[in-house]
């Protein structure tokens, strides 16, 4: 036995020198593998544009084609940068788990392969900004932005703010979109039930509190509509409203609102409020053109399920087609954010200068040519023009959100003031896999093959057995 | 070889119930496949509504459309993947029926241990040997390189098993024996005697392990990050990943895509287990 | 003492052509293997932890996974699902292989059949997902269309009071691990199938020309020729199938994410959560990934044993044939 443990201390001890062994080593050697990729890749870039010179090359990370699409779309509005950088873009989805590994990997290895760039969405932005792999992000301020003027210059919403700080106190992420969330719904329906579609009325009748929501969903249940589609709309106004995350000093927290969720859940069960649905599912999607079981009032959400999801989704492209032009916003029964992209550059990039000019395009620039003023305008893509609230008020301030999706509503009016609930305190790392964990065990509770008490006690011990967080 | 017992009522029997117990499992073999043509034509829309249908639609052309709209090259990734699973596929079997030869053919003093590692090494999970497995190929600098998929297939320890397996019965010593006598070096022996009386098994082999080679997806999708070096299976993930707005009619027409050359290849190597290549005859 | 010299003589090409096998092992396989190994010894959690180090007691990690309860449930699930898939899955396998292989009973169409029941293993294990996960959409999939529709035939007819409800298949946990054993069983029935045949054609057919003179019926032939021939391709399918059905992860994973409730969590997929959902717990995975190994490495030790006996004593004949032709030729070279 000794002498296995031996001869195993001697081989960690060797892998420990080549593995984890000093940085500058791994960064020599990538280096050198990197050196002849890259030759060979410039020497075919050169011959495609002839002489235009040796480019240096951006290195973009993203799990879909959103933000390298934006680095291009900065490239062609700007000639003069695409003639001294070229990029090379990375795209990684999310599903089947494989963007995190491989960038976690990508950024301990280094090199000139390493992303300048990286692209981070809420559910794990944490991890790059505050938590683990938050060494390897670059302030914004080192990359030549001048953040914290800009920042209240452009009325960047607090919580994208508050996500992307670092342990340190300095940013090292921001977002472009602003996605806090309102109650979206039917406008004949809501004729049909309360009389009315006028969204100042319809948000009394749904909130505020939760209590006014379930009245609003027995009067709906009596002309045979349900309120919501399933569980998981509610679960994401009910998350990002809590007062505390789900890990709070290493321990596992079960917020008493996020608690409160499984009488929700069996409540819309038990009573019949809803088409039983779960989000990003056929069903689920089925409701929103009006052909579920019966018809759904509303969803949950942010500008943008409006127009990446819902518009698509609704069974027509004008007014009168499917459901297109039925829908409105109102304020939300509580507040709440779901979702959203940030922008991190990579600390080690040797790029820095040209990474800063292309992170100010995205989230800072309050001009009619930034970023975000095309974003929320239309104006980005004219092929499909789609709006979607930004971060920057100022831009905000000074664009229209009047859609034909909504009936000609001006969703600004609503999505501004909605963001100032949305806060970025109740967020953690690991998040994406306790959220599946709850909804597994609720689930179990309100499809009655468990108790309550049951379901919480598994739900516990399978956030231990998972990763290792304890409840307190 | 003639058939011995006339047509009693047993065989009959046994016919019925043959042919029915095929159709069956062949309906529901071929069900997917159906589906996924289908769903190719279908518009995203309609698949929603109703994911499965047996009537074709009219998407096929629009759907293909956003499939090659979305940063989709069919043809790279099809190249990419063919490289790599074609090269794999023929290290594969080569290298994985010379082992087994060595373990059957010779008798020398490490054969036992040698074998007995090859099971274990069938046996680890590979989940986690992968963080390694990314780490060592990292740090030679095999990242965005093809080789860093294809040389570890020459290590195919299942591969090796299923060929000792059937060589054990169906390569006679004998043979080998006469044609030393007739003075063939080792090699020539393996490559010239050896090798044509395991096509059968290669065959079957090299199908598996094209299958298995085309179809993976998470050690490609972390190893080759470079956009131009995409397999097809990475391509439709990242169809599938996109989740504002997923596509569903682009991403069967997708998958129908991928699966496409691997039927043609398990077409063309089929004949082999249809017929079998009759071993026998060797044996004589 | 001369014949063993003579019997030595060819070993070292046992060495040559296990070269290309070795050196690839070592350069990719050892090294990540090795490291699990290590790493379930110690405290190295995190991302891209540098500084980790042997624990003072080096089975703490093994003690925590085998107390851990998700772990324990993933076992259990694991050998369940195999066996429901396995099961099944080997008889019909067999039973094909015998049908196809028959000499007397020629099926029409065979090669066709034979090409088909293959097909389903070629689709990648994510299309299967999303296709067996529309399949039973809740509430509204082909699945429930029918379980709706003769509910609603059931009613009419006055046996059922009143018309079923769509069933949330993927909710309850009975049906959810059922699915996963179909889905594994549709995907795997055909690969077992042509290795049996391709075992079964490598059989000699003057046995069974033998046997035929002799007047065995098909029933016979099968059990008393076919398989104590097949028997080495035989222990290949159940070591195979064994330690795939206990590696078991795409599937799972990608139909339903382990769930309803940890239903369908497999070892495999308990071990990738433990290593890259959320907490890089990388030593508890290598534990785990371990006392996988073991109990495979011990179930597989267990078949080998029991399929041992016939298998190995053939082989032995066989060797002995072996070195006494090359004795013969030995001396036929000495006189030559």
């Amino acid at each position: 036995m000794k002498k296995v443990l031996s001869m195993l201390a001697a081989m960690s001890m060797l892998l420990a020198m080549t593995s984890c062994g000093p940085k500058d080593d791994a960064n020599t050697d990538a280096n050198t593998d990197a050196n002849t990729d890259t030759n060979s890749a410039s020497s075919e870039a050169s011959k495609d544009d002839s002489g235009s010179g040796k480019k240096e090359t951006l290195n973009i990370w993203a799990f879909t084609d959103e933000v390298p699409g934006m680095v291009k779309k900065y490239i062609e509005l700007n000639p003069e940068f695409g003639e001294k950088y070229e990029i090379k873009e990375t795209i990684i989805p999310t599903t089947d788990g494989a963007y995190q590994p491989a960038l976690d990997q990508a950024l301990i290895a280094g090199g000139d392969d390493a992303p300048d760039l990286y692209a981070a969405e809420a559910a794990f932005i944490l991890k790059y900004s505050q938590g683990e792999a938050s060494q390897y992000a670059a302030p914004y301020e080192d990359l030549g932005i001048d953040v914290a003027n800009a920042i209240s210059a452009a009325e960047i919403a607090q919580y994208t703010v508050d996500i992307g700080t670092n342990p340190d106190g300095k940013v090292v992420g921001l977002g472009y979109q602003a996605t806090g969330g309102a109650f979206i719904y039917r406008r004949s329906i809501a004729n049909d039930v309360f009389g009315t579609d006028d969204p100042s009325v319809i948000k009394d009748k749904i909130g505020p509190g939760w209590d006014k929501f379930f009245n609003a969903a027995e009067e709906l249940k009596a002309k045979g509509y349900g309120i919501v589609s399933g569980d998981g709309d509610m679960w994401h106004a009910v998350e990002n409203s809590s007062t505390s995350g789900w890990v709070v000093d290493d321990q596992l927290v079960i917020d008493d609102k996020r608690a409160e969720f499984m009488d929700f859940s069996k409540k819309l069960m038990d009573n019949d409020y809803h088409n039983n649905t779960e989000d990003w599912n056929d069903a689920w999607f089925a409701d929103m053109k009006g052909e579920g079981a019966k018809g759904i009032f509303g969803y949950f959400g942010p500008a943008w399920l409006i127009n990446y999801t819902m518009a698509d989704n609704c069974g027509g492209k004008t007014v009168g087609e499917g459901t297109y032009g039925d829908w409105a916003v109102c304020e939300p029964t509580v507040g709440f954010f779901w979702g959203g992209t940030w922008i991190l550059a990579n600390k080690d990039s040797d790029q820095k200068e040209a990474v800063g000019d292309i992170i100010e395009w995205i989230t800072l620039d309050t001009s009619e040519t930034g970023l975000q003023y095309m974003w929320a305008n239309g104006t980005y893509n004219p092929d499909s023009p789609t709006k979607d609230c930004v971060a920057s008020g100022v831009v905000m301030a000074k664009s229209d959100g009047k859609v034909d999706f909504l009936g000609g509503q001006n969703m600004f009016d609503v999505f501004v003031p909605a963001n100032e609930y949305a806060n970025g305190k109740n967020l953690t790392p690991y998040d994406e896999k306790i959220n599946s964990l709850w909804r597994d065990q609720v689930r179990q509770y309100s499809s009655g093959q468990k108790t309550k008490e049951q379901a919480i006690a598994d739900f516990k011990s399978n956030v231990s057995d998972n990763l290792a967080i304890e409840a307190k | 070889m003639a058939v011995v017992a006339g047509k009693s009522s047993g065989n009959i029997i046994f016919k019925v119930l043959a042919y029915t117990l095929c159709i069956l499992l062949a309906v529901i073999s071929l069900f997917p496949f159906v589906i996924m043509i289908i769903n190719s034509t279908r518009s995203t829309t309609q698949i929603q509504q109703h994911a499965v249908s047996l009537i074709p639609s009219t998407y096929f052309l629009s759907n293909m459309e956003v499939l090659l709209g979305k940063s989709f090259d069919p043809l790279k990734g099809f190249f990419n993947s063919l490289i790599i699973s074609s090269s794999s596929t023929i290290c594969t079997v080569y290298f994985s029926t010379m082992t087994a030869y060595a373990l059957v053919a010779y008798d020398w003093r490490l054969r036992k241990p040698f074998f007995t590692l090859i099971m274990c090494v069938l046996m680890i999970p590979a989940q986690v040997t992968s963080i390694g497995f990314y780490q060592f190929v990292y740090k030679i600098g095999l990242t965005n390189n093809f080789l860093a998929l294809i040389l570890p297939s020459i290590a195919a320890p299942t591969v090796v098993f299923f060929m000792r397996q059937y060589m054990i019965p169906a390569l006679p010593m004998e043979i080998l024996q006469s044609a030393r006598i007739d003075g063939a070096g080792e090699i020539r022996i393996f490559n010239q005697i050896a090798l044509p009386m395991m096509k059968p098994a290669m065959a079957t082999q090299a199908i598996f392990a094209f299958v298995t080679s085309w179809n993976s997806l998470f050690l490609p999708q972390i190893l080759l990050i470079d956009t131009d070096k995409h397999t097809l299976p990475i391509m439709v993930s990242q169809l599938n990943g996109d989740i504002y707005r997923t596509e569903f009619g682009a991403i069967y027409l997708g998958l129908f895509l991928t699966v496409l050359p691997v039927l043609v290849i398990y077409f063309l190597l089929s004949k082999h287990i249809i017929a079998g290549v009759a071993l026998g005859g060797v044996k004589g | 003492m001369k014949t063993k010299l003579k019997g030595v003589s060819y070993a070292k090409w046992g060495y040559i052509f296990s070269i290309p096998f070795i050196v690839i092992f070592l350069l990719f396989s050892l090294y990540p293997t090795i490291y699990t190994t290590i790493l379930g010894f110690t405290d190295c959690k995190g991302l891209n932890n540098t500084d980790w180090h042997f624990l003072d007691d080096p089975f703490a990690n093994f003690k925590t996974i085998l107390d851990n309860n998700s772990f324990k449930t993933s076992l259990k699930n694991t050998v369940l699902i195999w066996v429901l898939n396995f099961t099944p899955q080997i008889t019909m396998a067999l039973l094909l292989a015998a049908i196809f292989t028959s000499h007397r009973n020629e099926i029409k169409g065979k090669g066709f059949f034979k090409v088909v029941f293959y097909m389903p293993n070629i689709i990648t294990a994510a299309s299967v997902a999303i296709l067996f996960n529309a399949l039973f959409a809740y509430p509204v999939g082909p699945m429930n269309d029918i379980v709706v529709s003769v509910g609603e035939f059931l009613h009419k007819i006055n046996i059922l009071d009143e018309p079923t409800k769509p069933y949330n298949f993927l909710v309850y946990k009975v049906p959810a691990q059922l699915i996963v054993a179909f889905i594994q069983f549709l995907t795997w029935y055909g690969n077992t199938m042509i290795v049996l045949i391709s075992g079964i054609l490598g059989i000699s057919p003057d046995i069974y020309e033998a046997a035929e003179i002799d007047g065995s019926n098909g029933w016979q032939t099968f059990w008393k020729i076919t398989v104590p021939n097949l028997k080495t391709v035989l222990l290949y399918t159940l070591i195979t199938s064994l330690v795939g059905g206990l590696n078991m992860y795409d599937i799972p994973k990608l139909f339903n994410e382990g769930g309803p409730d940890n239903a369908t969590l497999t070892t495999s997929v308990f071990i990738y959560n433990q290593a890259f959902s959320g907490n890089y717990l990388y030593n508890r995975a290598a534990a785990a990934s371990m006392i996988l190994f073991v109990i495979i490495a011990v179930l597989s030790a267990i078949l080998f044993w029991i399929m041992r006996d016939r298998d190995e004593a053939r082989f032995e004949k066989e060797k002995k044939m072996a070195r006494r032709e090359a004795k013969k030729k030995e001396a036929a070279n000495k006189w030559q």
